[in-house]
């Protein structure tokens, strides 16, 4: 049985189909990434595998459980972790702060949590900034703050969304090494990555491509690559050339 | 200086005990409009200051403390400290459905909401004669302010109490991880209506067990005074200057607010609103997240000279360790 199963699932915005009946699977330790153009309903699958959308069609299964329909929180206690696209700290909060929220479900004190917060913000490279407030950071430490958090809730399945989007090419290195790091600390990783296709080669044991909000194509980094459709549809060129 | 701080609080109690035995009417009565402030804009601080929920309505629930003590003292003859717990009581319970239902409600929304919520409550306690309607309640005259005093002190340094609690603890920080950003703090686990209702309930208990006394003070409710929405402001207004979300905000702008309003009232009875108005606007300006922010940013800033130090620092370390 995989880990999360997504299972049919539509979703629109007014007219705008976001989501058209796309279905995926995320076995245990594995790392799939979610490729396609803008707007092609990446975050719009992640909000609803994190419970923030409600399909009108379609579920989502963590470990065979259903998942739809579950409030957030719920969803995130059952061991599914998100980043956020556009980063959004609790800017008013400390940077362990922001992290000891996700602890919480594991730790009943609130100081506790903040041990706990304090080892991942040094895990994450952010441990000199750890008593600042969050809404001081520069964007490539948020972004290593969305990741602190989500890992505070200890997750199974980590959803990153666009974690290279902004970073420079050594800093996109090192969050690669910190991704292909996850499965063996027990979490399977879905990244929503566009455009660095580099890394989502490197990285990927399988790839998912979205467009429109259909699923076009699924496979191995190598079939991807060769995949006529993905050529045509999201990459207009061979993809030897990037 | 944990030490001294104690000293000073313990010092502070006491004076706030024994003193009262020897005040005169006037200056009781300004202790006890001072206090009573102080717990109202405690009240509002939880559910506004700490959950970011903006609450126009609070008075609603002390308009509520302050008829059910009314019906207590005299439909049942019991005391009139029996009316008001219960009166608080009351107003806890009420606070589940009525949370459950307006916090769902953001932003100006539902500030906008708990400001007709007050209202109606108001046009329903004019217009029910079970609880006078329009001409009110008129309670036996008490013999003396002490007793309303203490009750007051006692609830409002409860309200200082809960407040210095939920400061520090764990569902404090998720009641600000709400305030900052309600969808993430749900997708960090967080039971956002759950920890929003139990702030509301708190936020409503105050203004409700703070009612009773003054209706007993007063010894006469009607619903412009008991759901007043001067006083509604003037509690919203100290929290503000004080500044929300903090613990000692709402005691220091309470406190500066009724002192101050008091002095300009005797030296410029007909200039004293203006004067106090003009007054709160250069403060806000100057300080618009109110005194208490301004004064621990300040204190950090000269206890960490480097700050800025450790923020260049960070920006050249490393990404995500490898594990």
């Amino acid at each position: 049985m995989p880990l999360l199963e997504v299972r049919n699932v539509s979703y629109a915005f007014g007219g705008v189909k976001a989501l058209d009946d796309v279905s995926l699977a995320v076995n245990e330790g594995e790392i799939l990434s979610i490729i396609g153009p803008n707007g092609a309903g990446k975050t719009t699958l992640f909000n609803v595998i994190s419970g923030l959308l409600r399909p009108p069609h379609g579920s989502v299964l963590l470990d065979g459980q259903t998942l739809t329909r579950r409030a957030p929180y719920r969803i995130a206690r059952l061991g599914i972790g998100r980043t956020n696209q556009i980063v959004r700290p609790f800017g008013r909060l400390s940077v362990v702060d922001n992290v000891a929220v996700g602890a919480l479900i594991h730790e009943r004190s609130l100081r506790g949590a903040r041990a706990a917060a304090r080892e991942i913000v040094d895990f994450v490279g952010l441990g000199a900034l750890g008593d600042r407030n969050a809404g001081t950071l520069t964007l490539t430490q948020r972004k290593r703050l969305e990741v602190a958090r989500a890992l505070a809730l200890k997750p199974r399945l980590l959803l990153l969304d666009e974690v290279m989007a902004g970073l420079t090419p050594s800093e996109m290195d090192t969050m690669a090494e910190f991704i292909l790091a996850l499965p063996k600390r027990g979490i399977a990783a879905i990244a929503g990555i566009e455009h660095v296709m580099r890394l989502v080669m490197r990285i990927s044991h399988r790839i998912v491509v979205l467009d429109y909000g259909r699923k076009i194509a699924e496979g191995t980094p190598a079939e991807i690559r060769s995949d006529p459709r993905v050529i045509e549809a999201y990459l207009g060129a061979p993809l030897e050339v990037l | 200086m944990k030490i001294a701080g104690w000293a000073i609080a313990a010092v502070a109690l006491i004076v706030l005990i024994v003193g009262p035995l020897h005040l005169n009417g006037y200056w009781l009565n300004l202790l006890y409009q001072t206090v009573l402030f102080v717990g109202l804009a405690y009240g509002f601080n939880i559910i506004s200051g700490y959950a970011g929920y903006f609450s126009f309505g609070q008075i609603a629930f002390f308009g509520v403390g302050a008829y059910a003590t009314g019906l207590v003292v005299l439909n049942l003859h019991w005391d009139w400290t029996i009316g008001a717990l219960l009166g608080g009581v009351l107003c806890g319970v009420l606070a589940v459905p009525i949370g459950a239902v307006m916090l769902r409600l953001r932003g100006p929304f539902f500030a906008l909401g708990m400001l007709g919520l007050a209202q109606t409550a108001r046009v329903f306690a004019s217009s029910s004669t079970a609880l006078g309607s329009g001409s009110g309640m008129y309670l036996p005259p008490g013999s003396s302010l002490l007793p309303v005093y203490y009750w007051t002190l006692a609830v409002a340094g409860g309200a200082f109490a809960i407040t210095w609690w939920i400061d520090r603890s764990a569902f404090g920080l998720r009641l600000q991880a709400i305030r900052e950003d309600e969808a993430i703090a749900a997708t960090l686990g967080v039971a956002t209506t759950r920890a929003k209702v139990t702030a509301f309930v708190i936020s409503a208990i105050i203004p409700g067990l703070l009612g009773g006394g003054y209706a007993w003070f007063l010894t006469y409710i009607e619903p412009s005074s008991a759901f007043s929405a001067r006083v509604d402001l003037q509690s919203i207004v100290m929290a503000i200057l004080g500044g929300i979300g903090t613990l000692w905000g709402p005691l220091v702008g309470a406190v500066l607010m009724t002192q101050v309003s008091e002095a300009l009232w005797a030296n410029f009875p007909q200039a004293y609103l203006m004067i106090f108005g003009g007054l709160l606007v250069v403060l806000l300006i100057v300080l618009p997240r109110g005194i208490v922010p301004a004064i621990t940013a300040r204190m950090q800033k000269r206890a960490s000279p480097s700050a800025g130090a450790g923020m260049a620092m960070g920006s050249t370390q490393p990404g995500p360790e490898r594990s």
